[in-house]
């Protein structure tokens, strides 16, 4: 109790203190011939969601190594520097980086990358002190009603933006996909009791039934759960073919080995997973049974775009990774680039791009590219939010290669930009 | 309703094989080790690393059984003896420090990626056998019970019938004395640590072949071993299988319930258990003889 109320009070002070140094910060950059831009990024790089973070440190030197010369804005050299901060998977660090940011550092925009854990305490921290936020993958709904926007009001938002997929894109990719195979319509579900489950649950299920599928749902269950034979029952006894599933990695591949033993595995057609199997170490921990997951995803190398910031093209990038650390390509590399991508267009539109206030301002109408294709906040679903895609995705093992497993594109409704590179398998062919 | 019994037997028998090692280091030199599900990951990794170098699963763990033996020996000498010196609350804190030690640790060498060590044993991870009745019991499921109660009986055979087991029980139950006889306390309390790290390699590889792990996956882990452990209650090490079976069967009778009430029905358990207990934990953790099992 006495914390929390601490931490509000810390929070308006460092608002005030934001304000403050503001106009004296302002004018000591005039003073300076050749000012630099401070870019703050935080994201989860240790703790349980570093799987999300373990891409971005090399990410962050690709930029870092394209921006050394720095950047002219409107006929002004500016040098450009990036502010790395760990969240360590915890929510109140991320909020408090956020503030030391803004305060210490003088950051003049922050990038925030992955999981409402990260994005949304970050993005609380930028709208209280007035400093513009560019955000990126976590659903948009859970970012913009998380935070207190109500259905059908004007946005409360006038610093924090955020870009990428949310239940739309979901459900345009999974009727998209499922109708790649013929099955029985019939869908078993299990969304955990967390953020992302219950969104998912309250918004995606009902649209699945709207369009003819059979829902088949047990209800929610606790994250941590050792022993799922209730649900394994009921989906068998429900004759389910397509299985669709928000899991962290373990319970996942808990669950999956219960189901095989009840012999789930072998009337189930599709197996289509989010959260899990976004990255391929969740696949390989499956062994024999993670060939032909299906999954979905917000990147992939072979999206057809080239980031501004550092004139990577997806392949490259994805090559150099691999080459520099020895470790398979994730999604994850392209979601965190086009963050810093849509952050520097922010930078490069505004009327002076050490103006909080001016950045802000331009973000509304901002159409930004990325090396995840055009970031259009003018035609978003609300005002602070703009589109991005869901592709689905299937995991194959590789006959050749490197890796254990191949990343194939199967379908492409919510970007036709992106290649479709495989046909979808049946899971249980 | 065969299927629900079942399966909680089942999960009892992974959730003894889980508490075993923290109810033995709690009986024997009354420390209650929060450390325990960060170094039963600690093993997971090194059977992992084995794996990947082809090393047979078997031959893995008992590599590292005896690592993970020459570990808490070490443990003791270092840390567990002077921390229990100084009162209860200090080895709460000194394993509190080290299983946050030993997990960041684990993060920097191995990284985020999640593990297990299914593929390292083929389909055994989700073969089943099938019943009459159109009902599967799971193989591996079935071979951890079994392993749990081999592993029980032979840390009791030890301590009834064996010289150890008997300084182990002297040591536990008055230092003072037993060294009085001649026994080398800090020796008998190290080897006993070492016995109880030494169960945390079955435990991990039962983690690691039903399901997957990451470098801060102990904290689950310790909790499930800490209800077992508080429902069976100290004594015997039979009580742990008691107490895995019942938090099983708690948590399977949440679930029928309600899906979200696995978790639940196993911390109701507890809390139960922990009621019941109250005034015998007053009596400053003497040993729980009279009252059967709660639950």
């Amino acid at each position: 109790m006495t914390q929390s109320s601490l931490t509000r009070r810390s929070l308006l002070a460092c608002a005030g203190a934001a304000l403050g140094s503001f106009t004296l910060g302002r004018s000591s950059a005039f003073a300076q011939s050749t000012a630099t831009l401070k870019i703050g990024f935080i994201s989860p790089i240790s703790g349980p969601l570093a799987g999300f973070g373990q891409t971005d440190g090399y990410v962050l030197t690709q930029a870092r190594d394209a921006l050394a010369a720095g950047v002219t804005i409107n006929g002004t050299g500016y040098g450009v520097e990036l502010l790395d901060r760990d969240t360590q998977s915890d929510p109140a660090r991320a909020g408090q980086l956020a503030r030391d940011l803004i305060n210490n550092d003088g950051v003049d925009v922050i990038v925030a990358v992955s999981t409402p854990e990260t994005i949304n305490p970050v993005s609380d921290a930028c709208e209280a002190a007035g400093v513009p936020c560019i955000s990126t993958v976590m659903p948009w709904e859970a970012w913009y009603f998380g935070r207190g926007a109500k259905p059908g009001e004007a946005s409360p938002f006038k610093y924090t933006y955020h870009f990428g997929f949310g239940v739309d894109e979901f459900y345009e990719a999974y009727i998209s996909q499922w109708s790649l195979i013929e099955t029985n319509k019939k869908v078993g579900v299990m969304y955990p009791n967390d953020a992302d489950g219950n969104a998912i649950r309250a918004v995606l299920a009902p649209k699945l039934i709207e369009a003819g599928y059979e829902v088949v749902d047990p209800g929610a269950y606790e994250t941590g759960t050792s022993d799922f034979s209730q649900q394994i029952a009921q989906f068998r006894a429900a004759g389910v073919e397509i299985f669709n599933t928000f899991p962290i990695p373990p319970d996942f591949a808990a669950f999956w080995r219960q189901a095989a033993q009840q012999g789930l595995h072998r009337q189930i057609k599709i197996v289509q997973l989010a959260k899990t199997g976004l990255f391929p170490a969740d696949i390989e921990a499956l062994g024999g049974l993670g060939d032909n997951m299906a999954s979905a995803a917000y990147w992939h190398r072979d999206f057809p775009y080239v980031s501004p910031t550092t004139g990577l093209t997806g392949a490259q990038l994805c090559d150099g990774y691999e080459a520099a650390t020895g470790k398979q390509w994730t999604q994850q590399l392209g979601a965190t680039l086009s963050a810093i991508d849509v952050a520097m267009a922010a930078l490069a539109a505004a009327g002076d791009p050490k103006d909080r206030d001016s950045v802000a301002a331009v973000l509304p109408t901002l159409k930004a590219d990325s090396i995840g294709g055009l970031v259009d906040f003018t035609s978003g679903p609300v005002k602070n939010v703009a589109h991005g895609p869901i592709i689905g995705t299937q995991w194959q093992v590789a006959e050749t290669g490197d890796f254990d497993f191949n990343y194939v594109i199967t379908e492409n409704a919510t970007d036709t930009n992106v290649p479709i590179t495989g046909e979808l398998r049946a899971y249980n062919a | 309703m065969t299927g629900l019994i079942l399966n909680s037997v089942l999960l009892g028998g992974y959730y003894a094989i889980l508490a075993v090692g923290l109810a033995f280091m709690y009986s024997v030199m009354k420390i209650i080790n929060l450390a325990h599900g960060a170094l039963i990951i600690f093993a997971a990794y090194g059977l992992h690393l084995l794996g990947a170098m082809d090393v047979p699963l078997y031959l893995s763990i008992a590599l590292v059984g005896a690592l993970m033996f020459g570990l808490g020996m070490g443990l003791h000498a270092a840390i567990l003896s002077r921390a229990s010196s100084g009162g209860a609350l200090l080895p709460l804190l000194a394993t509190f420090g080290l299983s946050i030690l030993i997990d960041n640790l684990l993060f920097q060498v191995f990284g985020a990626d999640n593990r297990s060590l299914a593929p390292l044993v083929g389909d055994l991870s989700w073969a089943s056998f099938e019943l009459p009745g159109n009902v599967f019991v799971g193989q591996l499921s079935l071979y951890i019970l079994l392993a749990a109660i081999v592993i029980i009986a032979a840390l009791e055979a030890v301590m009834r019938f064996t010289t150890l087991g008997r300084r182990i029980q002297a040591t536990s139950q008055d230092r003072a004395t037993a060294s009085l006889l001649g026994i080398n306390t800090a020796r008998t309390a190290a080897i006993a640590t070492g016995i109880a790290l030494t169960t945390g390699v079955f435990a991990a590889a039962a983690l690691g072949l039903r399901s997957a792990w990451a470098p801060y996956s102990g904290a689950a882990q310790l909790l499930f071993a800490f209800e077992v452990v508080v429902i069976g209650g100290v004594g015997s090490l039979w009580r742990v299988l008691v107490g895995a079976m019942v938090l099983a069967i708690a948590q399977s009778i949440g679930a029928a319930i309600h899906p979200q009430g696995f978790l639940i029905g196993g911390h109701l358990a507890f809390l139960m258990a922990v009621f019941f207990r109250l005034p015998t934990w007053r009596a400053a953790f003497a040993p729980i003889a009279r009252k059967g099992v709660s639950a």
